[in-house]
């Protein structure tokens, strides 16, 4: 875990800029991480952020907060999930695995981003929001890894009162059920205290569209201005 | 990993930013790579990518683009920037040409990529949209903060870290490109676009 040696710390308050998510303060003339705030992103401990070499990586020694660094820092190889990455290859590779198919939705949300952070017991009510409109967990992702019951989003007690940069909720739902989904992120949203990042993945005709679009204005969403365009150059290529 | 995708910030700015990103899928076409990252390398420096890298090693703003290349694997997996649009028709046009056989993302403002992928003769395939923010926006930066810590999309530049910088720009104590450089470093993936963070210092 990040750590502070007070002996060597000279005050200076440098440090405190570089946190993510702001969680260096100072207790006297010294500056302390707040552990249970802190997600061990590790970007303290780079980059010569203490001229003074008071900040450094400690081991970590418990699951929650291996769960914590691996999922903030992304230089971290070594998975605390036991499936790799933090994320998945969603759409980017979806050329060639297929993972979502025409007539289904993507859905990925980004819980904790833009920077905010998140909260293990969140990310659980969001996924349990999902879960009753029949969310179909994605096999291989960190978040799903850590669900006591893909039936309910339910997640394993040990990790609830973990912290996070982020994790995403990741799933597919066909892709009638899309208003129900969003009548569901509305209804949550209020409940958490976070922010989250939603992205739809879907297949798209020759010319970029996706039929789903044409739910948008019905449900009250604009439409997305923004969007990452798998080009459908990976080889063997999937078409269903 | 949507890393790329929620990028924010005024639109006219966002249109000097696109992301390109190199995929091998486990347990499908991910053997051989190196070589293949190579090409992707090759076709981006062609076509002048301001900045890219390597997850497992760094950027080459932060390593230099020959130290990044000299520790390309079969594990690594590549990403960076353009900050136009004939860059991406190009690039596209280039990995076509080679068939390289891994995927190809472009991450950007749909009116701009959809348009590159017609004239570089690619045909799109699945795309990731972005709706936005949800949830406690009142525990979010400013907008302006936000248009810079989102181009590392792992978040690893502190907001707090921004308005030091912007403020030196403000008093003319560092160039604005000096100081969208300095915020760069913190990013190991190479998708911070350090020429748009410069003109975004510049503005603000």
């Amino acid at each position: 875990m990040a750590l502070i040696n007070p002996d060597l710390c000279n005050g200076c308050k440098v440090c405190l800029m570089y946190c993510p998510l702001g969680v260096i303060r100072m207790e006297g003339d010294k500056a302390v991480i707040d552990q249970e705030q802190c997600v061990e992103c590790f970007v303290c401990t780079r980059k010569a952020v203490c001229a003074k070499k008071a900040i450094f990586p400690g081991a970590i020694t418990t699951k929650g907060r291996e769960l914590r660094h691996f999922l903030s820092d992304p230089t971290e190889t070594k998975s605390a999930t036991g499936v790799p990455g933090r994320g998945t290859e969603e759409s980017k590779t979806n050329d060639v695995t297929g993972r979502t198919k025409k007539g289904q939705l993507g859905i990925c949300i980004d819980m904790g981003r833009p920077g905010v952070g998140v909260w293990m017991r969140d990310a659980e009510k969001v996924a349990m929001a999902l879960a009753r409109v029949g969310l179909n967990f994605e096999e291989c992702s960190p978040l799903t890894a850590v669900l006591k019951d893909r039936r309910t989003g339910e997640i394993i007690d040990e990790v609830r009162n973990e912290r996070l940069l982020s994790i995403i909720v990741e799933g597919t739902v066909p892709e009638n059920d899309f208003p129900k989904v969003i009548a569901a992120l509305r209804a949550v949203e209020g409940e958490i205290d976070t922010v989250f990042s939603l992205g739809v993945i879907s297949r798209v005709d020759a010319a970029g569209n996706a039929p789903f679009l044409s739910q948008l204005a019905a449900i009250g969403l604009a439409p997305p201005l923004r969007g990452k365009v798998n080009v459908g150059l990976g080889r063997p290529l999937v078409d269903d | 990993m949507t890393h790329t995708l929620h990028r924010s910030g005024p639109i006219e700015s966002l249109r000097g930013d696109y992301v390109w990103l190199m995929y091998q899928a486990k347990g499908i076409n991910d053997t051989n790579i190196k070589p293949k990252a190579e090409e992707f390398i090759a076709a981006a420096e062609a076509v002048g990518s301001e900045n890219w890298g390597d997850v497992k090693s760094g950027s080459i703003l932060e390593l230099g683009a020959e130290n990044v290349k000299a520790r390309i694997s079969d594990k690594s997996r590549l990403r960076g920037i353009f900050t136009s649009r004939p860059q991406v028709v190009e690039f596209l046009r280039r990995i076509k040409a080679r068939n390289v056989g891994l995927s190809v993302i472009i991450s950007g403002l749909l009116d701009e990529v959809l348009p590159a992928c017609v004239q570089a003769g690619v045909t799109p395939h699945t795309i990731n949209y972005s709706f936005g923010v949800w949830g406690k926006k009142d525990l979010l930066p400013s907008e302006e903060t936000l248009a810079l810590t989102t181009m590392c999309g792992h978040h690893q530049i502190a907001p707090a870290l921004v308005e030091f910088y912007r403020q030196r720009v403000r008093e003319g104590r560092m160039k604005p490109e000096s100081a969208a450089r300095k915020l760069a470093a913190f990013c190991p993936c190479g998708i911070f676009n350090h020429v748009r963070a410069a003109r975004l210092l510049r503005e603000t």
